[in-house]
């Protein structure tokens, strides 16, 4: 049914950061488990019963079978309720829903990644996705976060940053607040960390634009300004993905919470996204 | 289409054999408005009401739904849809409804939408437009389907269109009651259709709309409006096609809780709200405009998403009327 929810295990929790963790669930169902296919970009809605539902990005990838995960930052009620929830608890799942990024489309080209604070949970997926088939020329993660405690899947990053360079995966990394830790991986990795916001990053770089794909998430003020740093590279606009977030309910055009645009253009970010492209932005106001 | 006459003699026993098919609602007077309820008998009825202030959709997506039950922690579907005849119905709620039926029947299906849909009967009745109604600009102000049968007023009965199989089963049943339309009764009922026509007084110039409002982005005019507008949500409430719902759950006991939507509006300002307290719609501004843009939007398939019942202007505390915003804009704009 429509919006029957699945019995989904939680077999790890995670502390990322202080307001952050990430849960590695499997369904309780072994047959819907095995059929459970998404795409990097895609969500699920969460329901914990009795106490309501709420969206979430899939921050795993669909090459690594057998679980998923999903990366939740602590912003209110729902949020605190799954926070509490310990290994072996159950919650309910239904999804997976919008989109997602067109990674088949994307094959043989260069991948930029630009992610802000919590966006990069949604672009981990098309990062490890990329990682794990191998199928694209060049990764590039730009990642721009408030301090170093509050860098997402650290490890993994950090990993990266000292040995991507094999897997043809460059990651860079912008901080604002300083600290012993930013600075001491400022001088391993400069000029690829540096102090500044995510766009500073983009500074020196030139990339071939016939064969390169941005892909941008992170909260609402990032959008424009990183759009303008790709446009004054020319980079098309069909060429520049984002995913967006509104307030969600239903997660399948019904409740139209989501709905976005004018009389001319009107797009339901759950259905019709929640990936566009800069057309779809130019096209459709109030889309960023 | 089938046509056949119901002669004001027959009309009562049609009316309570309806009975057989499900619960009957129907407009019914209630100190000032009208309003569709259960109803026994015909003298209930407001034969000649205006509209009622909720339209039909409150058959269909409740002011308050509950979807899941939820019993040892799994959930249960919650009810099932008792079968129900809609008796009196406008043609603007008839294209109104079906506007409903291109957002809750699409994939994924909404199940209660569909079951309380499938168990319903709607019998459409002719009516005369008052000074709110914009519905001839619209083209709702005639519903080719939609219903089982529409009953238009005759001198001396009615002239019935059976407009779907269930209305052709009921026809059947009540074959005594039918009598063949004649050239007179055609006459009749084109003089109606006419008389009607030319009673609506307002009128929605569609030409361009779509654009112009999209251009008129930072009219003036919307400002104007956002001083004026109470936020209050009327409007969302009472249109036959504002869907927009929130779902919570709430404990009915310790063990047993419920899984509920009611009705959004988006003139409240969390309608737009996101996690570290972004809002899309921050503004009053951003929410009346946000509003007609909806509204306003033209559907290739199904066209604007406002059939003229002119409820919302009906209902508006602040007297804020809808063709008259829409005209201003487009006036702004020159
Ligand atoms: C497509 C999509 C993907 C998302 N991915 C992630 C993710 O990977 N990780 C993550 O931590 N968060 C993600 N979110 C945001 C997450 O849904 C909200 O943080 C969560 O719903 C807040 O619920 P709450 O009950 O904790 O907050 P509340 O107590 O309800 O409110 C806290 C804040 O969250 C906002 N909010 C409430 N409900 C929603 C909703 N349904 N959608 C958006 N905002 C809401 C409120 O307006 C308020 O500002 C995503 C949202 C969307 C739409
Ligand atoms: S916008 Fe007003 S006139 Fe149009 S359908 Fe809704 S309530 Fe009726
Ligand atoms: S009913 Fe009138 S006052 Fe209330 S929100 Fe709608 S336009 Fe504003
Ligand atoms: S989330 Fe309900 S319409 Fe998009």
């Amino acid at each position: 049914m429509t919006f029957q929810t699945h019995d989904a295990r939680i077999l790890e929790v995670k502390e990322l950061t202080p307001r952050e963790k990430l849960f590695t669930l499997r369904f309780v169902d072994p047959e819907i488990n095995r059929n459970f296919k998404y795409k990097p970009g895609q969500f699920v809605i969460v329901d914990i019963r009795g106490f309501g539902e709420f969206p979430i990005s899939l921050c795993s990838t669909p090459t690594r079978e057998g679980y998923f995960q999903l990366c939740v930052r602590r912003v209110g009620r729902m949020t605190k309720y799954m926070q509490e929830l310990k290994e072996g608890d159950i919650v309910g799942i239904r999804g997976p829903y919008g989109n997602g990024f067109p990674m088949e489309k994307m094959e043989g080209s260069t991948l930029i990644l630009v992610a802000g604070g919590l966006g990069m949970a949604p672009l981990r997926s098309v990062l490890w996705y990329a990682l794990d088939t191998g199928k694209y020329e060049n990764i590039y993660l730009f990642y721009g976060t408030k301090a170093y405690e509050d860098i997402l899947f650290r490890e993994e990053v950090i990993h990266l940053l000292k040995h991507g360079e094999d897997m043809k995966c460059h990651v860079k990394l912008a901080y604002e607040v300083e600290s012993p830790s930013c600075i001491y991986l400022e001088k391993g990795y400069s000029p690829r960390v540096c102090k500044g916001v995510v766009t500073d990053l983009f500074r020196g770089e030139n990339f071939d634009v016939e064969n390169t794909y941005a892909l941008i998430c992170g909260p609402p003020v990032m959008y424009k300004f990183v759009i303008k740093e790709l446009l004054d590279r020319k980079l098309s606009p069909g060429r520049i993905y984002m995913t967006l977030e509104r307030r969600m309910r239903c997660g399948v055009g019904k409740c139209g919470h989501c709905i976005v645009g004018t009389s001319t253009s009107i797009k339901y970010v759950c259905k019709d996204g929640p990936v566009f492209t800069y057309w779809d932005a130019l096209s459709t106001r109030g889309l960023i | 289409m089938r046509y056949v006459k119901l002669s004001q003699e027959n009309f009562e026993e049609f009316f309570n054999s309806l009975k057989r098919w499900g619960k009957l609602y129907a407009p019914v007077k209630k100190g000032n408005i009208y309003s569709f309820q259960h109803v026994e008998n015909s003298s209930e009825i407001a034969f000649d009401y205006t509209r009622t202030m909720l339209p039909l959709k409150k058959f269909f997506v409740k002011p308050r739904d509950e979807m899941l039950k939820l019993k040892g922690g799994k959930w249960e579907e919650s009810n099932g849809a008792e079968p129900i005849i809609l008796f009196g119905v406008h043609s603007c709620d008839i294209h109104g409804l079906e506007i409903l039926d291109k957002v809750y029947l699409a994939e994924p299906v909404d199940p209660y939408y569909k079951r309380r849909r499938e168990n319903s009967i709607i019998i459409g009745i002719s009516c005369m437009p008052d000074e709110y109604c914009f519905c001839k600009s619209l083209g709702t102000d005639f519903a080719m389907h939609g219903f089982d049968l529409f009953l238009h007023e005759l001198p001396d009965g009615w002239l019935v269109r059976v407009g779907s199989v269930k209305g052709h089963e009921i026809a059947w049943e009540n074959e005594e009651l039918f009598e063949n339309v004649t050239e007179e009764d055609f006459h009749h009922f084109r003089e109606f259709e006419e008389k009607r026509a030319n009673s609506v007084k307002r009128s929605l110039n569609k030409e361009g709309l779509a654009d112009i409002l999209d251009l008129a982005f930072d009219s003036p005019v919307w400002k104007k409006y956002e001083r004026i507008c109470l936020g209050c949500g009327n409007c969302n409430m009472v249109c036959p096609t504002c869907r927009c719902y929130e779902v919570c759950d709430l404990w009915v006991n310790a063990y047993e809780a419920v899984r509920v939507r009611r009705y959004d509006s988006c003139f409240m300002e969390t309608h737009g709200l996101v996690a570290g307290g972004h809002n899309f719609r921050a503004t009053r501004l951003d929410r009346f405009r946000h509003r007609y843009y909806c509204k306003n939007y033209f559907d290739p398939e199904s066209g604007f998403n406002c059939v003229g019942c002119g409820r919302c202007d009906e209902f508006c505390p602040a007297k804020i009327e809808h063709v008259k915003v829409l005209d201003e804009v487009r006036e702004g704009l020159q």
